[in-house]
Formats: structure tokens, C-alpha cells, sequence
């Protein structure tokens, strides 16, 4: 006998309207609709969390077995996501959390990262004069360059909020942080990559 | 907000009109509430500096988007993911290890070069599996044969069962698979057809035999299925990607057979597999 709750979510495709109708009135809330709703959420995110994955990892095999593994944890945790919160966020704090399990995540976080240390950046911070705002953005192979530089805790942050555009308070629940603490990394990210972009002397802008 | 420290307490930066970094960082994020981005706004229609700062830090904020967006997954690994989901989405194969296929089960390192040039042939199918899904119901079983078909070419595919004897292979499902099946005797298949091993695999969400045969060194995948009431079966086209599909059922189960031969040898094979399971019908 065929068990709709069985059945993958492709499976459900394959039924006559009428009968995947009737079978998913009946085993509503069913395994497969769980999986289906799962995947609409988080397929669409799957470019998304490789290349963040790929930045932690900075390993192809590395970030493709950290995505995988990161859809098999949410896809069992399913039900404690909260519908009508933040699902990006959500599988987002999976994958960190996913990655500082692994041997490179050990590694990173055991590397010194020092939140409030002074930063002597902060001179140019204030940024009064307009030379500060003369940065090198004409070559993309610099700012790559720039990227790689930054502290992974800063670099991380940085990606959250421009790459994938996601709210201050959304990114402290990502990373287990303070929103303080969020706001001052991507503050300390941009201001690093704004030295790194510093045009040197003698060039033109 | 801000914690200045002493080397940059300058009058303008003290100024509360003027943009912090912390302030100018929430600015262009979209952070603040409506009242102080109004605010801002204001101050900007008349401080030159501050525009200037503003206008750097959102063009920095564009290039890091840009640049960050930097590493694209490979087209096979959502095929990978999908397949992973949805053996994992079925509570039947839950105590086994990835069922879905031995190229997935492995681990990457080991299958990465084998994989590539057995998925080669299917990138195609691969980026389109989500698609298709929505799109071409039927498809979505033919891509999931041919996948299966294309995995057992590749030379580090060895099946679970090795064997060309029949009363190896057979009881070997039992216990494994919720249906059983007669297999013909190595007289009765047709000339220059050799059973060469057999595997456990899923299909459609649904346990499957799967029976490897060779045909003038052919290789050719047998899907048995068990036919089930509730299912509607599915009209599957004869063709995909060059591989030849042949569908046949029997009161209990449905044979699907996938190989690059020629139709006709396959029919042949498939129906020797069908008048096996005739005489399955009368020994019962």
C-alpha cells in the first residue's frame, strides 16, 4: 500500500490532482508536506549557503559536505523552526554552528580574536577628511584581495550584512552575539577594508 | 553608540550632527527607525562631508555584495542534496545508511573524480531535477532511473550483490524488500544476457530491486518495483538522453529496464523477466 507520508515530496507530483488532494487532507500536517515546506524554504537558499560555506571554509569539498550536512540538520530540526520567523536565518545559524564543529570551524574559532581590542584604525575611522573617502573600488581582483585579509569573525559578519542582506538582530542570532557586537564587527570590517583600499601614494583614485 | 577613542575626538566628529561610524554603518544598512533616517536625511541635504562619507560607504557596501558573492556550488551538488533529502525525508530508509545510491553513500574525496565522470552525462538532468519536478511529472521518474542507471556505469559502483546465479540474488532480497520477485533461469534469458549483481535502492520513495544485466556488454539497470493500488503509474517516455526506457508490469509488480542497447533486445530481456514472474503466479 501506498503511504502518502512515505513518499518523497517529488513522489507527490507523480498522484493525480485529486488523489494528492484527498491524501494530503487526510495526513495533514504529514511527513511529506513537512518536506515539501522544508524544501521550498530552503532550496532556494542552497547558492546562498555554499557561498557563505565556501567562505568559512574556504574548500570546495569542504563547503559542499557543510551544506549537506547543514539541509540533513535542518530538515530533522524542521519542527522547531517557528513559522513566520526568519527562515534565512534560521538554516544560517545551522551552517555556522554546523561549521564550528568541523576541523577548519575548530581551528577558526580557536584562532585569537579580540572583540574591544583598540583599534588603530579608529583615527581613520572618524573619517573627517575627504581623502578617507577615496577608496580603490575600479578593480574587483583588489577587493577580493581585500576580503581574503579580513578576520574571518570580520569578514563573516561583513558577508551576512551586505551578501545576504540580513538584519543586524538576525545576524547576532546567527552568530551568538550581542547586536553590539554585530554592529562593531561590521564596523571594524569596513573600516579595515577601507585601509586595504586605501589608494597608496602616487597612484591616481 | 559610539565609543570614540581619544585620538579621533575632533569637533566635527563630537558634533551630534554629524554621522558616527556606527550610525553611518546603520545608516546604509537600513537599520535605523524612520524617525532618525529622517533625521540623517535632513543633515545630508545640507553637510557636503557627510554626503561624501555616506556616498563612499554605500558604494563599499555594493562592491563587498558583489564581490562577496563570489563561489557557485557545482551543478551536481544539488542533485547530491536532493537525493540526500529525500532518502532522508523517507521514514522507510531510515535504518539504512543512505539508500538513495552507492555514488551518493560514498564520501566525496574518494568518489569525487569516478562521480564527475559519471555525472558528466548528467549534468543536464541534474540542475533541471527541481524543475522538472514542477514542470514534467513524468520526468521526474525517468530523470530518477536514468541518474540510478547512469551511477551503476561508473567503475567504483560494485553492487551489493555480486553474482550471476539467481539463487544468490534472490534470496538475498528477502527480508530487504516488502515484495518478492522470480528471476528467470540464465536458460531462459536471452542470448548473450548475463546477470551480473543486484542492489537495494529506492525509487520513487519506494523500495526497489535493482538488477544489473549486460546484454553485448550493455549495461542495462532493472528497476522492480511493487505495484501498489494506490499508485497511478506513470507514463514513462521510451526515450531519454539517448538511453532506452521500457516499461512492463505484471499483476504485482512494475519493471522498468534502462540501458543504451537497442529497444528490441531490451524488450526481449524485459519480457523474460515478466513470463518469470508468470510462473511466480502458479507456483503460489
Amino acid at each position: 500500500m501506498v503511504n502518502a507520508q512515505c513518499l518523497p515530496a517529488y513522489a507527490l507530483t507523480l498522484l493525480p490532482r485529486n488523489l494528492r488532494l484527498a491524501e494530503a487532507l487526510r495526513t495533514m500536517p504529514s511527513v511529506t508536506t513537512r518536506s515539501a515546506d522544508f524544501e521550498q524554504l530552503a532550496l532556494p537558499l542552497f547558492a546562498s549557503l555554499y557561498n557563505h560555506a565556501f567562505w568559512l571554509t574556504r574548500n570546495q569539498a569542504e563547503a559542499e559536505d557543510l551544506v549537506q550536512e547543514t539541509f540533513s540538520k535542518a530538515l530533522r530540526a524542521f519542527d522547531t523552526f517557528q513559522p513566520g520567523t526568519n527562515f534565512k536565518a534560521w538554516i544560517f545559524r545551522i551552517l555556522r554552528n554546523t561549521f564550528l564543529t568541523t576541523r577548519t570551524g575548530i581551528a577558526t574559532s580557536r584562532t585569537v580574536f579580540l572583540e574591544d581590542q583598540p583599534d588603530t584604525l579608529d583615527t581613520i575611522a572618524a573619517g573627517s577628511t575627504p581623502e578617507d573617502t577615496l577608496i580603490r573600488l575600479d578593480n574587483q581582483a583588489t577587493l577580493h584581495a581585500a576580503l581574503e585579509q579580513l578576520q574571518p569573525q570580520l569578514r563573516e559578519a561583513l558577508l551576512l550584512c551586505d551578501v545576504e542582506e540580513i538584519k543586524y538582530k538576525d545576524i547576532a542570532v546567527i552568530l551568538d552575539v550581542p547586536i553590539g557586537t554585530v554592529m562593531s564587527r561590521i564596523s571594524r570590517a569596513r573600516r579595515t577594508l577601507r585601509q586595504l583600499l586605501q589608494p597608496h601614494l602616487g597612484e591616481s583614485l | 553608540m559610539n565609543q570614540p577613542t581619544q585620538s579621533n575626538q575632533s569637533a566635527e566628529y563630537l558634533d551630534p550632527n554629524h554621522l558616527g561610524p556606527d550610525h553611518l554603518n546603520a545608516y546604509i544598512d537600513g537599520e535605523l527607525p524612520p524617525a532618525e533616517q529622517q533625521g540623517i536625511e535632513q543633515h545630508l541635504a545640507s553637510c557636503h562631508a557627510c554626503t561624501l562619507r555616506v556616498l563612499s560607504a554605500t558604494k563599499l557596501k555594493a562592491a563587498t555584495s558583489r564581490a562577496g558573492q563570489r563561489f557557485t556550488p557545482l551543478p551536481e551538488a544539488l542533485a547530491r542534496l536532493t537525493a540526500q533529502l529525500h532518502s532522508q525525508s523517507d521514514p522507510q530508509s531510515q535504518p539504512q545508511p543512505k539508500p538513495t545510491g552507492r555514488i551518493y553513500s560514498m564520501r566525496p574525496a574518494s568518489i569525487r573524480p569516478v562521480a564527475w565522470a559519471a555525472l558528466a552525462a548528467a549534468i543536464l538532468l541534474a540542475i533541471s531535477l527541481l524543475g522538472w519536478r514542477q514542470l514534467h511529472q513524468t520526468n521526474t521518474l525517468a530523470a530518477e532511473l536514468l541518474d540510478q542507471h547512469l551511477a551503476t556505469l561508473s567503475s567504483a559502483a560494485t553492487p551489493q550483490v555480486i553474482s550471476t546465479d539467481r539463487h544468490t540474488v534472490k534470496p538475498w532480497f528477502q527480508g530487504r524488500l516488502p515484495f518478492s520477485f522470480n528471476l528467470p533461469d540464465a536458460t531462459a534469458l536471452p542470448p548473450d544476457t548475463t546477470l551480473k549483481g543486484a542492489d537495494l535502492t529506492y525509487l520513487n520513495g519506494q523500495p526497489a530491486a535493482l538488477l544489473l544485466f549486460t546484454i553485448h556488454k550493455h549495461e542495462v539497470s532493472v528497476f522492480l518495483t511493487q505495484r501498489t493500488t494506490g499508485s497511478t503509474l506513470t507514463a514513462l517516455p521510451n526515450t531519454r538522453a539517448g538511453f532506452t526506457l521500457h516499461t512492463a508490469t505484471t499483476p504485482d509488480l512494475r519493471i522498468v529496464a534502462v540501458s543504451d542497447i537497442n529497444p528490441a533486445e531490451l524488450d526481449n530481456l524485459v519480457t523474460s523477466l515478466v513470463q518469470a514472474q508468470a510462473s511466480l503466479q502458479i507456483s503460489k
